[in-house]
């Protein structure tokens, strides 16, 4: 396969089912290194379903996935960030009454002896882990509820970042954010860019998604229906794209 | 100077002060107008350390089942069943070590089965454990016939039974009961596996986003079951050290205890909705309870005015944590 070492993850192939409802018919995916890829489409088209399943939150019914050119099976969230795959939920992924500190290593608290956790070093990274992201927060022991709606975002990423995620999957990290929290979320994705993680972003703004991706996937009704990349397109053409995939009948 | 200021701010607006100062008024209350200020007398302080821990004890145990976002309504039910199993197995005679550990493993168990239907048919755990409270409260009257039946640990007059007793219902030094001993002691391992074990912090993120704490790999299921097991296990410890004291079973025991411990928890500052609470607020809460409901003795006001006063004391705490959260939110801005 010509380029393959540079793909970082790639799904085949992959169908999912709810109940009666065919979420995913047959998808595939892929994901550069250091690439960032917007991953857009109606709602209900499938995109969430799509990258819970390379965070481990659902197992596919059919399909493959390969990480760093190995076949995987990715069957907790577990699994998933043990790859080096973190995700920043549409459905915020944080504990609102914990502290920041205790929300960065939630699950992966470092511990000292029987399991005790060592607070000092949970307090002093997660400090030093929001800095890297450009954001000074007062103290790591606020609980997350007192935060703006951005400095939430830059909580769950700076989490990401903190343990070395290769790929990054922010989905509507920017919903129901303003226009300021909105510019601070994708300089923390900037952020990640210069580190070298890839990312994908999901979101409805299309202007946002051009703003920050390099390649856009259109995705409708559980199918991929375009893979283009931002040279060749515009936020006009992505938002036509987007239109005519949802109409398309199959 | 603001820095001195906005830590005596911090201390006043903290949920354990508010209930500790309540609790300290509650206390100066009984010891001034009880009869005699007999609620000061060694003799009553003894008592209430002692009954007042059986039901403390398992408070703790259902307090940090809260924080997890589960309830459990079915810890008297356990408590009646558990003592059942303690007097079958001694009235065969059996070693009493034996009896005790097998006693506590039932209590666990019993809770291990309230986790495996919650968690496993996804039923909400009020209705599980709302299912499993009739279930063996009526077990238990079916089998013992509802009766009172002796069970008399000291007659045995065995070492085996003075260790037993020593353990359960002794005093450590002149004067304090052990059962207050267990109750700081449960409260201190629990307390430090909540606040300082990862365990802990598992147990809020389940509690206060469940899907935030699956989705970074914490296995919520597992952390609910955990805590399902552990109330069940200080239920069985109760009964022994409940039988221990009264030399007796009964098939009521722990009457009301479910809704008890839900208030206690709530007056120390546990949120209903999971997530929020600490374990020294849960001890504090615990420890209100079982003062209202032996001053109220002492005082000689008949029995059902326990619920009115129970019922004032939770309204008001939970209106006073409300104002206090509010005040705490204005405090980060
Ligand atoms: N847990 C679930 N159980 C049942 N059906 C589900 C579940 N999750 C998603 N679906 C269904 O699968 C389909 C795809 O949903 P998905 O959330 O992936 O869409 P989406 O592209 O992320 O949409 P949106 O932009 O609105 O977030 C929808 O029809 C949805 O109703
Ligand atoms: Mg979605």
């Amino acid at each position: 396969m010509e380029a393959g070492n540079d793909i970082l993850v790639r799904m085949v192939g992959i169908h999912k089912w709810f109940g009666r409802v065919y979420a995913l018919r047959g998808v595939d995916f892929e994901v550069r290194r250091g690439e960032t890829v917007g991953l857009i489409g109606d709602n209900g088209a499938g995109k969430s379903t799509l990258i819970k399943i390379l965070s481990g939150y659902h197992q596919a019914d059919q399909g493959e996935i390969y990480f760093e050119g190995q076949k995987v099976k990715i069957r907790s969230p577990r699994d998933a960030r043990n790859l080096g795959i973190e995700t920043v939920y549409q459905e915020q992924a944080l504990a609102p009454n914990l502290s920041i500190a205790r929300n960065i290593f939630m699950g992966r608290e470092p511990v000292k002896k029987f399991g005790l956790m060592d607070r000092k070093a949970m307090d002093e990274e997660s400090m030093k882990a929001l800095a890297n992201l450009g954001l000074r927060l007062r103290s790591p022991e606020l609980p997350v509820v007192t935060l703006s709606g951005g400095e939430r975002q830059g909580v769950a990423i700076a989490r990401a970042l903190h343990f070395k995620a290769k790929l990054v999957i922010l989905d509507e990290p920017t919903v129901a954010l303003s226009v300021k929290e909105v510019e601070e979320v994708l300089e923390f994705v900037r952020q990640l860019q210069r580190e070298k993680v890839s990312v994908v972003f999901i979101t409805h703004n299309l202007y946002h998604a051009f703003d920050i991706a390099e390649r856009f996937v259109v995705m409708a009704r559980g199918l991929k229906m375009a893979d283009v990349k931002k040279e060749e397109t515009s936020p006009q053409g992505l938002s036509e794209l987007v239109l005519k995939s949802a109409f398309v009948a199959v | 100077m603001q820095g001195n200021a906005s830590y005596l701010k911090r201390f006043l607006l903290s949920r354990s002060t508010s209930v500790l100062l309540v609790l300290i008024l509650i206390v100066i209350f009984f010891a001034v107008f009880s009869p005699e200020h007999r609620f000061v007398d060694p003799d009553n302080l003894r008592v209430l350390l002692s009954l007042g821990a059986e039901f403390s004890i398992i408070a703790l145990g259902v307090g940090m089942l809260m924080i997890c976002g589960e309830f459990d309504l079915s810890v008297g039910s356990i408590l009646a069943f558990c003592s059942f199993i303690f007097l079958k197995l001694f009235e065969l005679h059996l070693s009493l070590l034996f009896i005790a550990v097998i006693t506590i493993v039932v209590g666990g168990l019993l809770g291990l089965l309230n986790a495996l239907i919650t968690v496993r048919a996804g039923i909400p755990s009020f209705i599980t454990t709302l299912g499993t409270m009739m279930f063996w409260r009526g077990l238990t009257i079916l089998l013992s016939g509802g009766e009172q039946t002796a069970c008399d640990v000291s007659a045995l007059n065995t070492p085996a039974a003075s260790y037993f007793l020593s353990f359960f219902t002794g005093q450590i030094g002149k004067f304090l009961p052990v059962q207050f001993f267990w109750f700081a002691i449960f409260a201190i391992i629990l307390g430090v596996l909540l606040h300082r074990h990862r365990f802990g912090n598992w147990v809020y993120a389940t509690g206060d986003n469940k899907d935030a704490a699956r989705a970074m790999g914490i296995n919520t299921d597992w952390v609910k079951t955990v805590c399902f097991i552990v109330v069940g296990l200080l239920c069985g410890f109760v009964a022994c050290a409940q039988i221990g004291r009264l030399a007796c079973f009964t098939s009521r025991t722990g009457d009301g205890w479910e809704l008890k411990a839900v208030a206690a928890s709530v007056v120390g500052g546990t949120s209903l909705r999971g997530g929020m609470g600490n374990m020294f607020g849960i001890f504090l809460g615990a420890t209100t309870i079982s003062v209202i409901e032996n001053g109220l003795v002492v005082l000689r006001i008949p029995y059902f005015w326990t619920y009115v006063f129970f019922g004032l004391v939770i309204l008001l705490s939970v209106l006073s944590s409300m104002y206090i959260e509010r005040k705490q939110m204005e405090m980060h801005r």
